[in-house]
């Protein structure tokens, strides 16, 4: 038997003017990581390094699902509402976890919409941040495929989107990682993956913002895989080179779900980031 | 490639989570290689007839466009970044998708797990 070191537990906060029942998860002691899970998916897609002791001996990893994903239900009344994320209910879930939690100036990771997230708060409340990981991010991508294939009465959107998505996943990915990873878009609640996706193929307010990101103040490293086709290196590299001082790394064997689809060829590129992280730190003191 | 075909055609019709997947799947798709056309006729998950072109006589639902060496790389067990999906092939610039997408998307997990049988003879050599 073994049972694992992540704990689960539930925050209620405020965005916009209603409450938000939020599941988050943790493990380790340190500095705190905030991890952001992508699109259409949740927060067990950080599992494999909230169970990684070396990571977690000196980190603090916290991960939480958004509402309408994972153990966060929509909010109330969501029977009659269009699941649609935006950049702003983004922002003031993520700064309201922080302040629940009382998380003092984290690292932000997140991947793909994750990612982009990142990006945005790097530009908009670097204060609020230790620094920023982002990974599968750039500065925007419009969709190649019609996001409303995932939201209809006569198919199943989960099973789809898990078919659509399963082209961004390495073939060097072990394969029972690469159907857990698929799994939970699968499960993901009708109309949620298509709901961020609307964000991450629609907004692109983010291109206008790159240049006021200070990695002077906050650093920012991204890291991209080969095999994503929707963030690709190029996009990410393209995103890299618009913030003055960003650095990035390109996994040869990796695609856009990388902590969930290749957790041992994943480690060495976040546990490299997070040393980026501290070093910076460590010369600011 | 209609000998690759006939290889996926029977790894397909002995694969039983596959056929599964394709129950609800009763379609002519095209597939156009190098210009070369080829019908594969599903009925219920199963590839009961492939049919040699050209034909401007043969309905299809959709097709997908591609050339030899393309579907070779796609074919490879670890293919490179781009090769290893059909929408990566799309992507960067070696494949096309034409017809009902919206048919394809409904079965895509079916398709692209079809389409993928060819690795098997790859992973064998």
């Amino acid at each position: 038997m073994s049972i694992e070191p992540i704990t689960g537990r539930y925050v209620t906060v405020t965005v916009g003017d209603a409450p938000r029942r939020i599941y988050f998860e943790e493990a380790g002691q340190g500095t705190p990581v905030l991890c952001l899970h992508t699109a259409g998916a949740d927060t067990r897609q950080w599992r494999h390094l909230m169970n990684d002791a070396e990571i977690t001996a000196t980190h603090r990893l916290i991960a939480f699902d958004m509402p309408w994903h994972g153990k966060s239900l929509p909010p109330e009344g969501f029977e009659t509402q269009e699941y649609l994320l935006t950049t702003e209910a983004y922002i003031d879930t993520v700064l309201a976890v922080i302040d629940a939690l009382e998380l003092d100036r984290p690292v932000l990771a997140g991947c793909s919409m994750g990612g982009r997230i990142a990006l945005q708060l790097a530009a908009l409340h670097p204060d609020r941040f230790g620094g920023f990981i982002a990974i599968e991010a750039s500065d925007f991508q419009p969709a190649w495929y019609d996001i409303d294939w995932f939201h209809r009465p006569d198919a199943h959107g989960g099973e789809m989107g898990a078919a659509l998505v399963s082209a961004n996943i390495s073939p060097y990915a072990p394969e029972a990682e690469r159907w857990a990873t698929l799994w939970m878009f699968m499960q993901s609640g009708p109309g949620v993956f298509r709901g961020d996706l609307s964000f991450y193929t629609q907004d692109d307010s983010l291109i206008g913002r790159l240049d006021r990101i200070d990695t002077g103040r906050t650093p920012v490293h991204l890291i991209v895989g080969a095999y994503d086709l929707t963030c690709t290196p190029e996009d990410a590299q393209r995103t890299a080179a618009a913030i003055p001082g960003a650095t990035i790394a390109v996994m040869d064997e990796l695609g856009h779900f990388p902590m969930s689809e290749h957790p041992e060829g994943f480690r060495p590129f976040f546990a490299d980031a997070l040393e980026r992280m501290a070093t910076h730190s460590a010369r600011a003191d | 490639m209609l000998t690759e075909l006939q290889d996926m055609q029977a790894r397909l019709n002995a694969t039983p989570h596959l056929l599964r997947l394709g129950r609800l799947f009763t379609e002519t798709v095209q597939l156009r290689v190098d210009g070369d056309e080829y019908y594969l006729s599903f009925d219920q998950g199963r590839l009961v007839q492939i049919t040699e072109g050209p034909s401007r006589k043969t309905p299809y639902r959709f097709a997908l466009v591609t050339d030899a060496d393309a579907l070779h790389r796609f074919w490879e067990l670890r293919p490179e970044p781009g090769f290893h999906d059909i929408f990566g092939l799309v992507k960067i610039g070696r494949g096309r998708i034409e017809g009902d997408i919206l048919t394809l998307v409904k079965n895509l997990r079916f398709f692209k797990e079809f389409m993928a049988l060819g690795r098997w003879k790859e992973a064998a050599a």
